[in-house]
């Protein structure tokens, strides 16, 4: 979803550099909020309030909403062990490896390594 | 220094706190497969997990089923429950099918995908709270009631570790609690209110405060920092 809506905005995302913002804008920042949040780390309120500098208090909400949300996505695949959809193991099949995706433990759930191909839309990615 | 006092966010996201109020309560309530004193019991669990020395030496193990021990538990619910519980709040990604079908067998399929589905509900909102570092809420009051057991039809192996709605018409992550129906619609109304707000999931640019590569730039972070393969 990260390089499709990069594309969506004709600016291109590097994956390889995830950890360094990839690219987008402010990307850094929001990389070390979601790093510090995750781990609820000390500098928390220091790292927020240099986001927040950046993208606003609503940018912020945003943000928090976002991690929040992913923390518990991940642990309901996690816990039920749902495998990737067709789309989604065509769409991410030419960078799983590339970034050891393929080594978590939940790679054992999803039988199919996929094609790397790219859909048409999201509701592709997740067909 | 803080340049909004975190105080201040919750009037500015009141659309998200309002759903969190009312779906916190909803946690309180009888669930299909746990009374309410159950889940606001696992609701416990899952604040204590981040301090059993259990879970925090696991954390630190090349496997964490290397570790044998008892969890510092605050509840009586079964052990098995009691395990889920703490290792999905600390430890997801090392969480194993081999693992999740013992306690399947110990507790059953639909209570374990209803008490695991609960524990995301909590941890999503609990999160949004740590994030802007806000207090965490006080649990909700049990709401008196007796489960009812009714598994919901239309549900069987689409090839997870636990029974879904066989029809697919969404991402499978969308229908991993649809076996435990009425939990489900309080983790839907969350993660619609949180990130995919219905029909917005679909559209590659978003017109929110953060642009859509920036609200996935943070999915992806989180989800690596989860070892997360979905």
């Amino acid at each position: 979803m990260l390089r499709a809506s990069s594309e969506a905005l004709d600016s291109e995302v590097d994956l390889e550099q995830l950890e360094a913002g990839a690219d987008v804008t402010h990307g850094e920042l929001l990389v070390r909020y979601a790093e510090s949040a995750v781990r609820q780390d000390s500098d928390l309120g220091k790292v927020r309030s240099g986001l927040e500098a950046q993208v606003g208090p609503g940018g912020v909400i945003e943000a928090a909403a976002t991690v929040a949300a992913f923390e518990g996505l991940n642990r309901i695949a996690d816990a039920t062990g749902i495998q990737l959809d067709s789309g989604l193991a065509d769409e991410s099949a030419d960078f799983r490896m590339l970034l050891g995706l393929d080594a978590y433990a939940g790679a054992a759930s999803t039988e199919v390594a996929g094609v790397p191909t790219r859909a048409a839309d999201v509701m592709g990615i997740f067909r | 220094m803080t340049l909004t006092e975190p105080e201040t966010y919750i009037e500015l996201g009141a659309p998200l706190t309002d759903t969190h109020d009312s779906v916190w309560q909803r946690l309180g309530q009888c669930g299909t497969w746990w009374s309410g004193k159950e889940r606001v019991a696992a609701m416990a669990e899952v604040r204590q997990a981040f301090c059993c020395a259990l879970c925090i030496e696991r954390l630190e193990a090349l496997s964490p089923m290397m570790i044998r021990g008892e969890h510092d538990s605050v509840s009586d619910l079964p052990r098995e429950a009691v395990d889920l519980i703490h290792r999905l709040a600390t430890d997801p990604g090392r969480l194993s099918k081999e693992w999740a079908l013992l306690v399947i067998e110990s507790i059953g399929e639909e209570p374990y995908v209803e008490l695991a589905t609960l524990v995301c509900v909590q941890y999503v909102i609990d999160s949004f709270a740590r994030s802007l570092g806000l207090p965490l809420r006080e649990l909700p009051e049990p709401q008196p009631g007796e489960p009812d057991r009714v598994r919901p039809e239309g549900v069987g192996d689409v090839g997870a570790w636990v029974s879904q709605t066989v029809e697919k018409s969404l991402a499978n992550v969308s229908r991993a609690a649809s076996l435990v129906p009425a939990t489900e619609d309080l983790w839907r109304e969350l993660v619609q209110a949180h990130y995919s707000r219905g029909p917005q999931f679909a559209d590659l640019v978003w017109d929110r405060a953060l642009s859509r590569p920036q609200v996935e730039l943070l999915a992806s972070t989180v989800s690596a920092l989860n070892e997360c393969f979905y």
